[in-house]
């Protein structure tokens, strides 16, 4: 009863209605906004069924992932609901919120179908996770005390205090500055009125910078100012510099809420305002050349772009047509160090006393050893933290984020081939067991870049991807290869370990068989498709089967004679992979789990590997 | 459906592509190996501005994915092994000129100066040369490590090989700093390094100035470097070599040091330059080596300049703690202080130097005090020619042995004084010296068996005259000196006596200056040595006011009842409880005499009998017996002059002078009464009749009788007359007893007499003590008894043991207790 920590029902409703009202007039944002799109249905339907590749086409088209559907669904609880631990991972990293002592997220929570999604959940907890633009802001803001390398090509002044600035970003956060900086590039020092508190110009710059809104403003005695005139200045100088919101982005500090979504808003504009810059100006500038006449392209330091260096990516002859006539082309992306620094390679090359560091009139040109489209990409993501590109290009982003040491995009990289790269939903993709021409991608080709570049995520990607359409590959000259090449990696380290990818491949093999056992009646029931395309599939299966090798140890089936299987109004014959034929599904499965196991390790005798 | 799947079909990735055609020839690799070699190579020649970071980078990159990092790795350590054995190995071997060779020793050079110069000059130049290759190393590491940040990450994320970065240290640390000198010798650049630096050392401590900053960035270089690959704290080379080497050296030649100080013999210096040294090898270690040094250096200076030394320094003839004690030498001693308390706790060295000086300079004072000077109270009379009178109101008291009892306190409470500054400002108020200070003190004090009666004394002196005129802070001050001598002596119970005997005469006397001043001194006798040691003390002021209630009472009682025609006679009485007062001291009985009472003149006695009467009506069964010889009266004289005036003067005389006064109104005028006449008619002891009579007839200025013959002594013979031409400037005269009316030093037989006293006294304190343990213990061991009695006593006195024994042999005898005979040495309390 004096617990007062707990709000009384009716206390409750009244907050409730008070947050509605709030909502209604547009102070605050609804968390979970009702959005009864038909891209965002299509979304909750693809996290009802699990398929990764949807949500992600989706997630790239910008549908939000906090809203809820009719019935108050959000698409994270959705997947957790439904048991999809790859599609809730997804989407919490997109930004689905789930935080706890909130109603949806409660729900996500006590939805969650096992143990692993649920932790899963607890780990995203929304005290963890932050604003997903947090890591650009903090890298401007950082851009303001940062002392090596030297970025900075503007001071400005007022009254007696001088400020080393980037010209590019005031004139990205400012049309005040845009405008007056855009005819005089070379420009150095700026005076604004001399009138202006220090303080207020100071808040001013933190905002351009999109940092954190001060908790206080430093005022009284001591400055030499009161608040008030601070806040006069501040007011001025939102003026003068035309950043209208820095006033309300200074007063609303008080709420958390309420702050948290100012902020937010802020970032999201503060980032489109890069972006638009980015776009307008960096690759706006770009300029195409052929690539033995790159070395004449010359660029002033003084550029109306602010840009102090240029970035060079050659295109690569496309080896299909070999000899063509073409003469190879070069893309040059006039860029901004200051924003380069997020990665750190690039931040090794300007504070090193190598070439590339020293300060010359004409612009260095450093190569980039990458495409120009993957160039831009990364670009794109270091200057405005965007990462949407298509699967066709996500390895090369991938070996060049690795490259560059660009930790986020590389990661971003990994989640767009192993969400896109998944294609049909994997319960689909065991049904078909692999035998469709679903080779979008080279999974060969993926788990060695995923070697490469050590990107576990990708690794377990590709054997999930191979486990379940193990019968493809199992015989396959390339698959025994991937094995040895696997045992190989490890050999390195130590003699009696086992082949991890044969492991992974095992682990999901069991995922997937158990899944099946699980729930095939259910997928009976729930199947919508038309018998025909059923059995269609159960002929190419056979096809398939008889195609095969079939290794020698199988085990000594019953050798029944074709039962007919009274079911969903059809009758359908059901054999295993080495052609025998059993009484359902159920055997079909544990039987072919069995047949699929013993080839694994009739593959590891082969290959004279102990695991 | 089929078209839309196409459009994901993934861009066979280019790098995988590269990767593949690439692995093939291994010559690519080889290519960009050599690129990448020249170009380090070119980082190490500082022609880094013209190299691209990326193209570098890339090439490190490519050669990675290839699969080949490994490969690289050892190729980038094998180009730095040589770079770093032919290149730097050569500069920094090449710099090293024979001398710095050929003198590993670091002692055997510096007294030669040519060599000296010749040897620092070339030390000088091939640590620059080292620090120089060393800073190259760093700088060029830095760059090629970010080159191969590529493969450093692949490779530290493997963790079974360490960082290009700490390879390359490993590097420089075989291949220059463990490199031979000469091909041929064993000498490596790290001893000649090692020598060198501690040449420079041993430079400064003689007081040359070297390059400081040089040592501490080739320090820096040691410290960057480590034994072992996984880089602990504790295995860098510096703690491993360089430490080791520098305390040692330190070592010896603070144990040289110490030798040559110690011959040279001057304490003062030693002190001097210890802490001159402390205070450079701190800095030494700070600005020059390693901060992480300054304690461990700090450890060899305590133990080879100073432990080793510092008994020896202290005790130094001329020089030593009681030179410096006696002149007062306050930095001396405080240098001695701090330099001891680092190597010992406690201190001793000090501390007995600083007791035994005490104990010295104590029983200077105490024999000074035994045989007192003759010389001093020459001088007093001396200068008594001019200020006469005012000198002999002053000090008629004072006796040359009273003075000397009074400057031995004094004397005493000057030595503390003195101590306990130097206690405060040098030793920092150090807890052990001061209780060594005090047992020193309590040592020498108790040594002088008179201490109780000095102590006494001076208290007497000061609660009479000493106090006067001072404020009350200061009367504070005074009484608490010499509650702090009280504190050391051991046997209370003595001054106690001594204190009571003093006391009673200021009492009795009026002597007193102050009663505030007298209860403020119970009072801190009662906080500093108990309740119980003050209770007789207290009981005589009690008795005091009593009596003065007494005699108002009685005046009133007179004035109600007598005749009003009889002639009165104000009587002030002082009614004392015997046993709380030192009677015998104040009767003076000698041998075995018998005292007889002193026959009062009529009127007087008149006086008594009624006084007498009036007291025993009101508390029945007293016993009052009268002490003439602590009393005094109040007089009118009427001197008939020749030429037939007559003048009065009031006197103020004792007891006994009244009464022999007195006797001289019944005889006739110019008649005379002999000694012996005078003796018989009063009854006085002859004792106080003698001194009574100097007051009266010899001492110049209060001569109210002639004798004749004139003498200074009082014979029986003597006859006196009185003095009609009696002389004063004032109307009354106070006149004292001569010798004896005052408290001063005992003579020998009074001494032995109070010693006796005492014993008794003890006697049975130690039987009280006894048998109040016994009653209580029942059964007892015998060095039980001796420890229960010891410190059950020691608050007032030392007991002497074998007294103690006698008086358990005597209680025995009287069946207060038992020897147990099954128990050997054990005693039983007889109920």
């Amino acid at each position: 009863m004096a617990d007062t920590t707990v709000l009384r029902k009716d206390q409750l409703e009244i907050s409730l209605h008070n947050e509605k009202k709030l909502i209604k007039e547009g102070t605050i944002k609804d968390d979970n906004p009702l959005d009864l799109s038909e891209p965002f249905r299509e979304l909750c339907s693809a996290c009802r069924r699990g398929d990764l590749k949807v949500c992600q086409e989706k997630i790239t088209e910008g549908v939000n992932v906090n809203a809820r559907d009719l019935y108050d669904y959000t698409p994270l609880i959705l997947a957790s609901l439904c048991g999809h631990y790859e599609v809730a991972q997804l989407l919490l990293e997109s930004g689905a919120l789930c935080e706890r002592d909130t109603f949806q997220g409660e729900r996500c929570l006590y939805n969650a179908l096992n143990d692993r999604i649920r932790n899963l959940l607890l780990e995203y907890d929304y005290s963890k996770s932050t604003d997903p633009l947090q890591p650009l802001a903090a890298h401007i803001a950082s851009l303001l005390t940062r002392e090596s390398p030297v970025t900075t090509d503007i001071t400005v002044a007022v009254a007696d205090q001088e400020i080393a600035l980037h010209k590019f970003i005031l004139a990205a956060r400012s049309p005040y500055f845009r405008a007056k900086l855009a005819p005089a590039p070379e420009t150095t020092t700026w005076k604004l009125p001399s009138t202006t508190p220090p303080e207020a110009f100071a808040a001013a710059i933190r905002y351009l910078y999109l940092g954190e809104a001060p908790r206080e403003l430093r005022s009284g005695p001591g400055t030499g100012f009161t608040e008030s005139e601070v806040f006069t200045g501040i007011d001025k100088i939102s003026k003068h510099l035309e950043i209208e919101s820095l006033m309300d982005s200074l007063l609303d500090s008080g709420d958390r809420r309420r702050a948290r979504q100012r902020r937010t808003v802020e970032l999201g504009k503060g980032r489109d305002q890069f972006e638009e810059w980015f776009r307008e100006n960096v690759l706006g500038n770009r300029v195409v050349i052929e690539t033995s006449k790159v070395d004449e392209v010359k660029w002033d330091r003084n550029n109306a772009i602010f840009a102090d260096v240029l970035l060079r990516a050659d295109e690569l002859p496309d080896e299909d047509d070999g000899a063509t006539d073409e003469v190879p082309k070069s893309t040059l992306f006039p860029c901004h160090r200051a924003m380069l620094l997020r990665s750190e390679f690039f931040q090794a090359m300007f504070t090193s006393s190598f070439r590339e560091a020293h300060i010359k009139d004409q612009l260095h040109i450093i190569d980039v050893d990458c495409a120009p489209d993957v160039l831009e990409i990364i670009l794109t993501f270091l200057y405005t933290e965007r990462a949407d590109f298509p699967l066709e290009i996500a390895v090369d982003v991938l070996f060049a984020a690795d490259m560059l040491f660009i930790e986020k995009l590389k990661t971003k990289a990994a989640v767009v081939i192993s969400t896109l790269g998944s294609g049909v939903s994997q319960s689909e993709a065991a049904r078909t067991r692999g035998t469709k021409d679903e080779d979008d991608i080279d999974i060969y080709a993926i788990i060695r870049a995923a070697w490469l570049t050590r990107v576990q995520r990708l690794e377990e990607f590709a054997a999930r991807f191979l486990a379940y359409r193990l019968e493809a590959h199992i015989d396959s000259p390339e698959f025994a290869e991937l094995i040895n090449e696997s045992a190989a990696r490890i050999q390195a380290r130590q003699e009696t370990d086992s082949i991890e990818l044969l492991d992974d491949i095992r682990f999901y093999l069991n995922e997937r068989f158990r899944l099946r056992f699980d729930d095939a009646g259910l997928d009976e029931l729930m199947e919508e498709q038309p018998p025909i395309a059923q059995s269609e599939d159960i002929g190419e299966i056979t096809e398939g089967v008889e195609a095969m090798n079939v290794a020698k140890s199988t085990p000594a089936t019953t050798s029944l004679d074709a039962l007919t299987l009274q079911s969903n109004g059809y009758t359908r014959e059901i054999r295993t992979l080495d052609g025998a034929i059993v009484e359902d599904e159920f055997d079909e499965d544990a039987m072919n789990y069995q047949i699929l196991l013993e080839k694994l390790d009739a593959l590891l005798e082969r290959l004279n590997l102990d695991a | 459906m089929a078209a839309m799947r196409a459009r994901h079909k993934i861009r066979a990735p280019r790098r995988v592509r590269e990767v593949e055609v690439a692995t093939a020839p291994t010559e690519d690799f080889d290519t960009l190996w050599g690129v990448l070699s020249s170009s380090l190579i070119e980082i190490h020649t500082k022609n880094a501005s013209t190299l691209s970071f990326e193209e570098l980078y890339r090439n490190a990159y490519r050669m990675v994915l290839m699969m080949r990092g490994d490969d690289l790795y050892e190729r980038v350590k094998t180009l730095e092994e040589n770079w770093l054995r032919d290149h730097v190995r050569k500069q920094v071997t090449d710099s090293i000129l024979p001398i710095l060779v050929r003198a590993q020793n670091p002692q055997s050079i510096t007294d030669v100066q040519d060599q000296s110069n010749e040897r620092r000059a070339a030390g000088e130049r091939f640590l620059a040369v080292l620090k120089e290759a060393w800073s190259d190393h760093l700088l060029c590491m830095g760059m090629i490590t970010d080159v191969l940040m590529y493969m450093d990450r692949i490779i530290s994320a493997d963790r079974t090989k360490p960082s290009i970065l700490v390879v390359s240290m490993i590097l420089f640390r075989n291949h220059v700093l463990r490199a031979p000198v000469r091909p041929d010798s064993d000498i490596t650049v790290a001893h000649v390094f090692e020598s060198t630096v501690l040449f420079m050392i041993q430079l400064e401590r003689t007081g040359h100035i070297i390059d400081r900053p040089l040592i501490r960035n080739c320090m820096y270089m040691l410290e960057g470097l480590y034994e072992t690959v996984a880089e602990e704290e504790s295995s860098n080379l510096y703690l491993t070599t360089f430490e080791p080497a520098f305390l040692s050296t330190s070592r010896e030649f603070y144990k040289e040091e110490g030798a040559r100080l110690l011959e040279v013999g001057d304490a003062a210096t030693f002190c001097r330059i210890a802490s001159q040294r402390i205070a450079e090898e701190s800095e030494r270690s700070r600005y020059t080596l390693v901060t992480a040094t300054e304690p461990k250096i700090g450890e060899v200076l305590n133990n080879e300049l100073i432990r080793k030394n510092i008994e020896e320094v202290v005790r130094l003839e001329g020089t030593g703690v009681r030179h410096m004690l006696d002149q007062n030498q306050l930095d001396g001693l405080r240098i001695v202080y701090t330099l001891n308390a680092r190597v010992d706790e406690k201190k001793s060295a000090l501390t007995g130097e600083v007791s035994k000086r005490i104990v010295e300079l104590g029983s200077e004072i105490n024999a000074s005090s035994i045989a007192p000077p003759q010389a001093p109270s020459a001088t007093e009379k001396d200068p008594g020619g001019d200020k006469k009178e005012k000198a002999k109101e002053r000090e008629k008291a004072v006796n040359p042995q009273t003075a000397s009892a009074i400057k031995w306190v004094d004397d005493i409470l000057a030595l503390k004084r003195q101590f306990d500054q130097m206690w405060e400002k040098c030793f920092q108020s150090d807890q052990n010296l001061h209780k060594s200070i005090e047992d020193s003190f309590e040592d020498f004090i108790n040594r002088n068996t008179r201490s109780s009666e000095y102590l006494s004394l001076f208290f007497d002196e000061n609660l009479k005259k000493g106090i006067k005129g001072k404020t009350e802070d200061e009367v504070d001050a005074l009484l608490d000196n010499g509650i702090t001598l009280l504190r050391y002596i051991k046997d209370k119970d003595l001054f106690e006596t001594y204190y009571k005997k003093h006391l009673a005469r200021r009492l009795l006397m009026k002597r007193s200056a102050s009663m505030d001043a007298e209860r403020q001194m119970i009072s801190k006798m009662k906080m500093e040595v108990g309740n119980q040691f003050t209770q007789r003390i207290e009981a005589m002021f009690k008795d005091m006011t009593v009596s003065e209630d007494l005699s108002v009472n009685y005046k009133e009682h007179i004035a109600r009842s007598a005749d009003p025609d009889q002639k009165r006679i104000d009587l002030d009485i002082h009614i004392l409880t015997s046993t709380m007062w030192p009677m015998d001291a104040m009767v003076k009985a000698r041998d075995g005499q018998v005292q007889l009472p002193c026959i009062f003149p009529r009127e007087v006695d008149n006086l008594r009998q009624s006084f007498e009467k009036f007291y025993l009506d009101k508390h029945s069964g007293r016993k009052l017996s009268w002490q003439a010889s602590m009393g005094s009266a109040d007089i009118r004289a009427t001197f008939q002059r020749s030429n037939g005036k007559t003048q009065r003067f009031e006197l103020n005389v004792s007891t006994y002078m009244m009464v022999i006064l007195l006797l001289f109104n019944d005889i006739p005028d110019g008649e005379s009464l002999t000694f012996e006449e005078i003796k018989e008619r009063t009854c006085i002891p002859e004792y106080d009749l003698i001194r009574n009579l100097q007051s009266l007839a010899v001492a110049p200025k209060t001569r109210v009788l002639k004798k004749e013959p004139m003498s200074k002594d009082v014979k029986p013979t003597d006859r006196f007359f009185f003095n009609n031409d009696f002389q004063s400037p004032f109307v009354k005269v106070r006149i004292g007893v001569v010798a004896g009316g005052a408290n001063k030093v005992e003579n020998q037989d009074q001494r032995k007499e109070t010693e006796k006293k005492m014993n008794d006294e003890r006697g049975g304190s130690i039987e009280a003590a006894i048998v109040r343990i016994m009653k209580q213990r029942k059964k007892l061991g015998h060095t039980g008894l001796m420890n229960e009695v010891l410190t059950q006593l020691s608050s007032r006195f030392v007991p002497d043991v074998n007294m103690v024994k006698k008086r358990i042999e005597s209680l025995i005898d009287r069946e207060y207790l038992e020897r147990l005979e099954d128990e050997p040495a054990t005693y039983g309390y007889i109920a």
